[in-house]
Order: C-alpha cells, then sequence, then structure tokens
C-alpha cells in the first residue's frame, strides 16, 4: 500500500521513497539480516533495531512537536507500530526512509488528535505576525557571517513557531520534498515552499540576534 | 515555471525577487547563488545575493541536523515501556505478527 497521505481513520504504510531521501539513508551494517529477523519475530533483532533508530526517531519526534514527553511517547508508539508493520517492509527503500515516514505519520496523526484537524493545520502552518520574520532582506550589515553554528541552529529550530518548525524539519532536514511534504500536511506544494521560506527567514533573524544565556541542553522544549 | 516566461531576470525589483525566491530555491538543486539566469541581478543587488548566501548556509548547515548528536537520546523508560508493552501483546489496528516478547 502505498499511501503518503494522513488519514484520522487508518495509520498510512510508508511510501516508496525519493531517491533524494534515500541517498540520505544508506544501509547500516548488519541491518538487513535484523530485519529479516525481526519480520520472524527475534527478539533481539528487533532490540536491535531499536538500537540503531532510536536516536534518529526520538529526534525527529522531538524536532516536530518540541516537547520532550510528547517525543518519547511518539518514539514508543512509532516502534510498536513498526513491530507490527515490519513485515510489511519489502525492502524497496532504505529502512531508515520508511522508519522516518512512518514516524512522520504518527507524529502527524498525534496532531491531528490533539485538535489540529486539515483546515486547522493548514491555518496553523501561518503563524501569527509577531511570529512572521520580518522583511529585512536588504539588511546587508545583519547578514550571517557565512556560516551556521550546529548548536545554535538547533536553538534556533526549537524556538520556531510550530508550523515553520514542521516544514523546516521535514525539508531541510529530513529531506522530504515539497510535493510529499505537502500531502503529509494535507496542504498545497506551494504552501509548503512559502512556509520553507519564511522559516528560514525566520531562523536568519534569530540566529543574527545575540546568543542567549546558555543552556545546558541543545534542544530543549518548546510550548506547541 | 510558468511566471517565469514573462520575468526578466536581469531587471527585476527586488520585490520580483523576494515574490519568486521561494520558486527559485525550489527549483534546480536548491542553491540560487549558482543559478545562472541570476548572476547579473545578484551582482547588481548585493544585499539579495547576502540574504541567498545566509538562506543557502541555514539549509545546508540543516542538512547535519539530520545526524542526531549522542546527547539526543530519549531515556531508558521508552524502551522499558516498549518492552512491557510487546510482552503482554500489542493492540495493533491490523492483524500484523507480533512477537510475543523482547
Amino acid at each position: 500500500m502505498d499511501v503518503q497521505g494522513l488519514q484520522m481513520t487508518q495509520m498510512p504504510q510508508p511510501a516508496a521513497p525519493t531517491p533524494g531521501v534515500f541517498k540520505r539513508n544508506p544501509p547500516i551494517a548488519g541491518e538487513a539480516e535484523a530485519i529479516e529477523a525481526a519480520k520472524n519475530g527475534d527478539a533481539e533483532a528487533f532490540s536491535k533495531l531499536y538500537a540503531l533508530h532510536k536516536r534518529r526517531v526520538y529526534t525527529l519526534c522531538l524536532r516536530m512537536l518540541g516537547n520532550v514527553s510528547e517525543a518519547e511517547d511518539m518514539t514508543q508508539e512509532a516502534f510498536l507500530h513498526l513491530f507490527r508493520k515490519i513485515g510489511s517492509f519489502r525492502g524497496e527503500s532504505a529502512f531508515s526512509t520508511w522508519l522516518h515516514r512512518l514516524t512522520v505519520n504518527l507524529v502527524l496523526m498525534h496532531l491531528r488528535k490533539k485538535g489540529l484537524n486539515l483546515v486547522s493545520l493548514e491555518e496553523t502552518i501561518n503563524p501569527s505576525e509577531e511570529d512572521a520574520p520580518k522583511r529585512d532582506f536588504g539588511s546587508r550589515d545583519l547578514a550571517l557571517t557565512g556560516s551556521v553554528d550546529r548548536v545554535a541552529l538547533e536553538r534556533a529550530v526549537a524556538s520556531l513557531p510550530p508550523g515553520y518548525r514542521m516544514v523546516f524539519v521535514l525539508h531541510d532536514v529530513e529531506g522530504f520534498e515539497h510535493n510529499e511534504i505537502a500531502t503529509m500536511l494535507e496542504c498545497s506544494t506551494g504552501n509548503s515552499k512559502s512556509q520553507l521560506h519564511k522559516a528560514r527567514l525566520k531562523l536568519r533573524e534569530l540566529l543574527r540576534q545575540p546568543e542567549p544565556a546558555a543552556q545546558p541542553n541543545g534542544l530543549k522544549e518548546v510550548a506547541v | 515555471m510558468t511566471e517565469f516566461k514573462s520575468l526578466d531576470f536581469d531587471t527585476m525589483t527586488t520585490a520580483d525577487f523576494e515574490q519568486y525566491l521561494p520558486e527559485f530555491f525550489a527549483n534546480g538543486d536548491g542553491h540560487v547563488s549558482t543559478d545562472p539566469r541570476l548572476q547579473t541581478f545578484l551582482k547588481n543587488n548585493p544585499d539579495c545575493a547576502a540574504l541567498v548566501r545566509d538562506l543557502e548556509a541555514i539549509a545546508d548547515q540543516a542538512r547535519s541536523l539530520f545526524e542526531p548528536t549522542e546527547d539526543q537520546d530519549p531515556s531508558d523508560t521508552v524502551w522499558s515501556n516498549i518492552q512491557d508493552k510487546l510482552k503482554h501483546g500489542v493492540s495493533g489496528e491490523d492483524d500484523f505478527p507480533i512477537p510475543l516478547t523482547v
């Protein structure tokens, strides 16, 4: 079943990958064997798959949700769902691509169950005027110095409005294409492009601001 | 893009550039600064060129976030909960086979 969209009544299967995503998910040594063993109910194999992928899945959830507790809950759900669905993994895509898509769909379903229905999600994508990036792209003196620090960027992404953050993480971090994001978020492709652009502008604005007081962790909880 | 057909890349205004920038990024490999059609405009509009460089730097660094750092693990409770749920059977939305224990 190659369903990319999200339905409230049915958990979609991860669809076939795009080449761009596949490039970023090279096979991991021993993974193929673990997948086959897990399909046959091998507990150790599933444990290995969890160890191999827990960090990426958790980080994806945390970036999408901005909340540690919810991110851990969704990580748990993603792996439980993986356990149920692994028999349907055909190996036509990178396993991590398949798992990430499954995770994204679960998180989006979770958000919709929290009240973000198809219409309101589109509205949520558009933040308030206060959150919107300022239209000051002509300010050369405020330009970045040519490099972007990873920690600073992580922090800035965490402070993005939820709609901006969602599109930015899916496109620029996870490598999904605009048409895929549009399907997943049930918005137009143009909307995805527009929101990504606004997200980058907002990040530029945030990265040009003075560093805040040191924080112990790179990822902080952000209310959504 | 259809809209680009009537657009003169060399003489477009900064407002035009701002309007079409999301499309410029979405087309091709996402690197606007190397788009041959935009070289004259960017040369004549250094502020726009600086903006493009910044947005490209952000997008480039974002790719590095794909690989999490070592301190980005879920707590051990997550795995414990998964094990517990699997031991007691996972109620799924379908009939995929579920191993009884982990």
